[in-house]
């Protein structure tokens, strides 16, 4: 039984999710055929849990992404966009260094003049800070609703192993009051370190990693901090959790952190998209969150985890509430954008990701 | 009253003149005008690449500084593809309006000059910019949702379609002034490269550099080939149409030549014709919007007609945008009097039509052989 | 270069439908005009379009410029929207073989003209099969 006195006792619990929406490009391509370009061995597909990755199309980048998971966000909370006070636009793929993605998505949908707007850079958790800042301006009253959208077309540099996962996509959160939410924020801790087990340099087309540098001191550490921390702060525990969503560059990384913390496999399964569309960077949680939403039961209580390298990670306790099943059918369900597919090949991948130069 | 006389016509072949330009082909097509005692009143251009591939603004003011022509007055018209039959239009009523006794109308593009997609990019700025250009619309998509409407609409198939091109390259082999001077097959005609499916290459014009002129005079001395009325019309865009088989400009400016002239039905069937067919599909609709042939049948008749686009149209003479419209006169004048590559028009009357992108503007003109 | 001016001033129609609906005599046009374009009255109202609508016709294009070439060819296609109105548009996300006449189809932002790599990106509708049931 909720104890709804506890589940609303922090301040972010006056904020909540009022509608979501993702976007996921209709092409794929198969990691096998990646790892045969460039002779990894098969096993190396099977270790990693990655199937097949989304692929952009060549008209599709970070701003078109975002638009449409945000579209589907306001359509979904049938919120006007005149209402929406602030946009927050989490990438590490913009398409330009310096112009803000936020704007063009924020004038495309109609959004009102008078906001807050920009992008946030922290690897893939930037999305998950933008929520923060939502829940955060929301809660305390600056604005009715707020919009904070995770949308990357990453790239990684051909033959690195990251190609493997490295794939396009998005998700937008509209967080609003409470009283007008499917979902609301029980608590939510960030913990954050200066970690270099990722980055790209100024001027560098693709980025560079630590490999296994990238997993303990990296992934493990900041998501088990962040969750343990939160997981204490509010006296519960994985038993009292229905679901747990984590940040996936693969399909293995989010089991075994569950595993780590003490969730069942069960419970993590229902919210791994990664081996069928890749590591969308900053749709990665939030995209397995969406696919959560869209079959949870009000009452369900989801821990959503983010990370970011750099490195940080975002730990959300989220309980659902009424009403969800009626705006999760307004749009588009993860479920129907997963079915949407097309293969092709590494030539046509390499022309739509600009990877072949063409003076 | 005062008349409108054809007096001299001159053209070059159509063909790709890289080592010529723009300026030289116009000296080479004027080389045959002797003006005796006449004097211009008025030069006027038709050049619609211009701006773009000749890289030049006031282009009449240079061709006339090129000439040697001083202190004469000049104008360049440009109306789409239609530009052509517009700058005679506008000779048309300088003279009928007394304030011109001789007009020399010179057409000149050069679709050569760049590549043949920077080429396509010009020629996409005949569709508004902002609404049909850069939305990534272009001439030949119209085009092709016609002809699809138009086989769906008469179950016509598409091999039923090749015989305007078939027909049209026919006539070419004839005129010494056509750029593409062979005949073609209904196969060659459906393997040729798919522009805008299903149009192919072979249904659309070829790229090719042109310059014709004509001298318009109010008076005539042998021969006297009169241009009797020019009208024009624009038309709804396409997307706002209720029915895309129609060509509402080319059927408004008909209607109002026919009322202006008391031109019968027979009389125009029986007319010499050449008119707009930038896409074979145009060429058939043309022959049905202008009363020659009935709705859905035009091409069952294209191979029995002889008196339609002798020079073998868009498609086979070529269409060197600007300069077409005066093509097309010069042909007809040719045809009427000395006889153009072996072929003679004994008859009345002639009627030649041009428009721009999917009759987005049309001009008809009627010429009558003089009394 | 492109245009700044031309882009930005146009956001509402790049971005959105536009839809011109006549008081006068009914009819409604795509994009917004200072006078009916049937009937020439000044009466009018401008309405949004949802962006929905059903593929009329359509032709695979391969006329190219020299921009995008990596997008050829291109489905160009007359779609009718639920507001009763047909527009011009490109469609893609979709195999050529796929397109039907009479299948819905959604409204989404995509990149245009993007080869530029120092340039503003123009960004403009195009249609997909729609995503929603």
């Amino acid at each position: 039984m909720l104890d709804w006195v506890k589940v609303l006792s922090r301040p972010e619990s006056r904020a909540g999710i009022v509608g979501w929406g993702v976007y996921i490009p209709r092409y794929r391509i198969k990691a096998l055929d990646i790892a045969r370009m460039w002779g990894f061995p098969e096993e190396l597909i099977k270790s990693l849990w990655i199937e097949e990755k989304a692929v952009g199309a060549e008209d599709e980048d970070a701003v078109t992404i975002g638009w449409y998971a945000a579209k589907v966000a306001l359509e979904r909370g049938g919120v006007d966009p005149k209402e929406v006070g602030a946009v927050f636009f989490g990438t590490e793929s913009k398409p330009y260094a310096v112009k803000p993605s936020a704007t063009i998505v924020a004038d495309a949908l109609g959004i009102s003049n008078i906001k807050m707007a920009s992008d946030l850079e922290f690897a893939c958790r930037a999305g998950g800070e933008g929520i923060r800042n939502a829940i955060a301006l929301v809660s305390a009253g600056f604005m009715k609703y707020a919009l904070a959208i995770g949308s990357d077309t990453a790239q990684a540099a051909p033959g690195d192993v990251l190609e493997l996962t490295a794939s396009s996509g998005g998700a937008a959160y509209l967080i609003g009051p409470s009283d007008k939410s499917v979902a609301i924020f029980e608590g939510v801790v960030t913990y954050v370190t200066d970690t270099p087990d990722f980055w790209r340099r100024d001027l560098c087309k693709y980025p560079k990693h630590g490999e296994i540098f990238t997993g303990e001191p990296a992934y493990f550490h900041h998501i088990t901090s962040a969750v343990s921390i939160l997981l204490s702060e509010l006296g519960l525990k994985p038993e009292d959790f229905n679901y747990a969503v984590f940040h996936q560059p693969n399909g293995k990384f989010p089991l075994q952190v569950g595993r780590k913390l003490g969730f069942p496999k069960e419970k993590i399964l229902p919210g791994i998209v990664t081996p069928w569309i890749g590591n969308t960077y900053n749709g990665s949680a939030l995209i397995g969150l969406a696919k959560v939403l869209e079959q949870a039961k009000p009452g369900d209580r989801i821990l959503v985890a983010t990370f970011g390298s750099g490195a940080g990670s975002d730990a959300f306790s989220i309980v659902v509430k009424d009403g969800i099943d009626d705006v999760a059918k307004r749009g588009p369900l993860v479920e129907d954008l997963l079915k949407r597919k097309r293969y092709v090949s590494y030539g046509e991948y390499a022309k739509y990701r600009r990877l072949l130069i063409k003076v | 009253m005062v008349k409108v006389f054809v007096t001299w016509s001159s053209m070059i072949k159509v063909g790709r003149y890289f080592d010529k330009n723009y300026k030289e082909l116009v000296k080479e097509v004027i080389d045959s005008l002797e003006l005796g005692n006449k004097h211009i009143d008025y030069l006027i251009i038709s050049s619609v690449l211009s701006a773009r591939a000749l890289n030049q603004l006031d282009i009449s003011t240079m061709i006339a500084q090129y000439l040697g022509l001083n202190n004469v007055k000049t104008s360049r018209i440009e109306t789409g593809e239609s530009s052509g039959l517009a700058a005679i239009e506008y000779a048309y009523y300088l003279i009928k309006s007394n304030l011109a006794k001789n007009v020399l109308v010179v057409g000149i593009d050069k679709l050569t000059e760049y590549p043949t997609q920077v080429t396509n990019e010009h020629y996409n700025l005949i569709l508004d910019y902002e609404l049909e250009t850069l939305r990534r619309v272009s001439p030949p998509n119209y085009a092709a949702l016609v002809m699809k409407e138009y086989m769906r609409r008469y179950r016509v198939s598409r091999e039923d379609l090749t015989i305007w091109p078939i027909k049209m390259h026919e006539n070419a082999v004839q005129n010494p002034y056509a750029q593409l001077r062979f005949k073609v097959s209904k196969d060659k005609v459906l393997n040729s490269i798919v522009v805008s499916e299903p149009i192919r290459l072979l249904d659309t014009f070829p790229i090719g550099d042109g310059a014709a002129a004509v001298l318009l005079s109010s008076e005539c001395s042998t021969e006297c080939i009169e241009i009797l009325s020019v009208e024009a019309s624009t038309s709804l865009q396409f997307y706002l149409r209720d029915d895309i088989l129609e060509l509402p400009a080319s059927k408004a400016a008909l209607s109002k030549v026919i009322s202006r002239s008391g031109l019968s039905s027979s009389e125009l069937k029986n007319s010499l014709i050449e008119l707009h067919d930038s896409y074979s599909i145009y060429g058939m609709l043309l022959l049905e919007e202008l009363g020659i042939t009935d709705k859905g049948s035009s091409w069952r008749e294209v191979s029995n007609l002889d008196n339609i686009n002798l020079s073998g149209g868009l498609k086979a003479r070529g269409h060197p945008l600007g300069a077409t419209g005066v093509y097309q006169l010069c042909e007809v004048h040719k045809l009427m009097t000395e006889g153009l590559g072996g072929n003679v028009f004994d008859g009345k009357y002639a009627l030649i039509h041009s428009m721009s992108g999917p009759d987005y503007n049309a001009r008809l003109c009627l010429i009558r052989r003089g009394e | 270069m492109k245009s700044i001016s031309i882009h930005w001033r146009n956001k509402d129609i790049y971005y959105g439908i536009v839809v011109t609906e006549c008081l006068k005599c009914g009819r409604k046009s795509v994009f917004k005009w200072s006078r009916c374009p049937y009937c020439g009255s000044r009466e009018l109202r401008v309405l949004k379009s949802k962006g929905l609508g059903v593929v009329r016709d359509y032709t695979i294009s391969y006329y190219r410029g020299t921009e995008d070439l990596e997008s050829y060819p291109r489905i160009i296609a007359l779609v009718e929207l639920d507001e009763g109105v047909k527009l011009i548009g490109e469609l893609v996300d979709v195999d050529v073989n796929e397109v039907k006449e009479g299948m819905r189809v959604e409204a989404v932002l995509r990149r245009v003209g993007s080869d530029d790599p120092n340039g503003i990106i123009y960004y403009a509708l195009k249609f997909i099969p729609t995503l929603r049931g």
